[in-house]
């Protein structure tokens, strides 16, 4: 009976102590630390900021890792990490969950981006409509003749579930259809592009950042992705890019945002390959 | 008979696997597993596997998909196939955009009962929730649901119908009057929540009147996590009552403190029934993969005491592991 009153106490004590101090000397944070997690489009821009932050600030210590979007907000309603990036908007199922828990999710656009449909390099298709791109993704079109290429059956790339780049191009191709069965499911957008580099044949869907020599991006609704197109709305594949915090941005983590946001961080977002917002 | 019953079960789980592969569609399998130690002075010392839930999430489109979900447990009745015991926990279908209203599905099946905490119960710490320890809903049950969300993450709410028997019971053990059920959740600000549940239906084979509600509450605020929950019941004119608090202190990102406090009362008119149940716990998060826990231990000690002196009260040590991992198909 003795030890039972003692345990009672000694946890009322603790929870007590919670409400007052608020947080155990081990536990609190480091000012100094920031964990980013979540998208892969979003990644090379928190890792390039990152870097570029911790430069001008050496006492910041700012660890950035991908996963995916769903990853990065789940994190942020787990309270594991500081800034979650995310390539689509949260959805209302994560923003009950988050609210439910005590996390306020405050959203900053830091970038626009659109999303690049590419071949392999020797592929002789150059462009396709959105009709087209999205048959070939539900398996209605399977070979490239058929869409004034020639003979061969397509490889269809595509990105996991977890992928907010998966989400948005759900939603502005696939139009609530999913993507054919055996369609090659890769975890980030350098896999995908990699993936399209080294396989004639497929096609695959990336982020602007991601575009290079080794692929082929093509023109859909006969508009190519470029900063400027993106810009101006026509080319029709686009979103925001996003980072979601816990309240509004303050400390360690306004300074980080607020650099992103600045000419400087914006210029970054740029020479990246992504658009700025400002 | 039991043997049988598990054989079907395991059948109808290698049904579902093979038609989900064979079917087109994203299929996820996900397992959780407890791993159980409980002392109780004079009465328990064990080690077991208290779940052990196999998981099938089927995706159809993006506005159909399924759930089915075996729950294996340890066992040592001689009718239990190879000290193994196994339970249909989930089958069920969702449809989003069957009807008309944004962010909602219908489900058809062997479905969650929304009332009260029981429907998200985490397991905190390792007792049930209030309204499934004291009997008032079982967890799951056969029937339709609505189920949806207010817009901009402020909260749910859900309707169904169901058998009323919950999942342990089919056949001639269901009467044929079906269950109401109707669930609230409301969060005004983020941190607070409320909201509460009713619930009406014909109870067993004679079909008495039997009704329950509960309100819900929850302050979470940076590392302090508060729920509460009040529950009263009316079984064929006996009224039970209770209520449980429990706060959870986050010590760290891999620490956490757990305390729960419940007052249960099965009769109002009778004198000298009362319960209460007291748990305290440490939860530590040892591994986390896609941004939620996976591997975990949980230390709880459980007191229960009661108001009528001729009963002693009883003392449990638990200590848990429990682990999750999922796979796409």
């Amino acid at each position: 009976m003795k030890t039972k009153s003692l345990l009672i106490a000694g946890i009322l004590l603790l929870i007590t102590t919670q409400v007052f101090a608020f947080q155990w000397p081990w536990a609190k944070k480091k000012s100094n630390t920031l964990t980013l997690t979540g998208s892969t489009t979003v990644l090379p821009i928190a890792q390039k900021t990152a870097e570029t932050f911790m430069d001008i600030h050496p006492e910041a210590n700012i660890s950035v890792r991908g996963g995916g979007s769903g990853v990065g907000i789940a994190a942020l309603i787990d309270g594991t990490c500081d800034i979650a990036d995310a390539s689509r908007p949260m959805k209302t199922k994560e923003l009950k969950k988050a609210r439910e828990k005590g996390i306020n999710p405050i959203e900053t656009i830091v970038a626009k981006d659109g999303i690049a449909i590419v071949v392999h390099p020797d592929n002789t298709v150059k462009a396709l409509t959105l009709s087209q791109l999205k048959d070939i993704y539900i398996g209605k079109i399977s070979n490239w003749r058929d869409v004034g290429g020639e003979s061969g059956t397509i490889v269809v790339v595509s990105r996991d579930v977890a992928s907010g780049t998966f989400e948005v191009f759900k939603k502005l191709v696939l139009k609530g259809d999913k993507v054919r069965d055996g369609a090659l499911m890769l975890a980030s957008n350098q896999a995908v592009a990699t993936t399209v580099s080294q396989t004639p044949g497929s096609i695959g869907y990336i982020g602007l950042g991601y575009l290079s020599a080794d692929v082929k991006a093509l023109r859909i609704d006969n508009v190519l992705p470029s900063n400027k197109t993106v810009v101006s709305g026509e080319y029709k594949l686009a979103r925001p890019l996003f980072m979601y915090t816990n309240g509004k941005p303050k400390g360690l983590v306004k300074d980080l945002i607020d650099f992103i946001l600045s000419h400087q961080g914006q210029n970054i977002v740029k020479e990246l390959g992504f658009v700025p917002i400002k | 008979m039991k043997k049988k019953q598990s054989w079907y079960l395991l059948t109808l789980l290698l049904m579902f696997l093979v038609s989900s592969i064979a079917v087109a569609g994203e299929t996820k399998l996900e397992m959780y597993l407890w791993n159980r130690y409980t002392y109780e002075k004079d009465e328990t010392n064990t080690f077991s596997l208290e779940r052990g839930y196999f998981r099938i999430n089927q995706k159809f489109s993006s506005d159909i998909s399924g759930r089915f979900n075996l729950d294996f447990f340890s066992s040592d009745k001689d009718t239990d196939v190879h000290g193994v015991g196994v339970k249909l926990k989930y089958a069920y279908l969702d449809f989003k955009n069957l009807i008309p209203i944004p962010e909602s599905k219908l489900t058809f099946g062997l479905l969650k009962n929304y009332f009260g905490s029981i429907y998200d119960w985490s397991y905190v710490v390792m007792e049930k929730a209030p309204s499934d320890k004291y009997k008032f809903i079982s967890s799951t049950d056969y029937g339709i649901s609505l189920y949806g969300y207010i817009p901009n993450g402020m909260g749910e709410y859900a309707v169904a119908v169901t058998n009323g028997e919950g999942y342990k019971k089919a056949g001639d053990n269901v009467n044929t009057s079906p269950a109401y059920l109707a669930n609230l959740r409301f969060i005004p600000i983020s941190g607070i929540t409320i909201g509460g549940s009713y619930y009406t239906k014909k109870k067993g084979t004679d079909k008495t009147d039997y009704s329950a509600y509960a309100a819900v509450g929850r302050l979470a605020f940076g590392p302090l996590d508060i729920q509460f929950e009040f529950l009263s019941k009316e079984d064929d004119g006996t009224v039970g009552q209770g209520f449980m608090i429990m706060p959870i202190v986050k010590l760290t990102d891999k620490f956490e403190l757990v305390a729960r406090y419940d007052n249960w009362e099965p009769n109002t008119d009778e004198d000298n029934d009362k319960q209460t149940l007291i748990v305290g716990g440490i939860n530590y998060f040892m591994r986390r993969a896609k941004g939620k826990p996976v591997v975990m231990l949980q230390v709880n000690y459980e007191n229960t005491s009661y108001e009528d002196s001729s009963k002693d009260s009883k003392d449990k040590f638990i200590a848990q592991l429990r682990w999750e991992f999922s796979t796409k198909l």
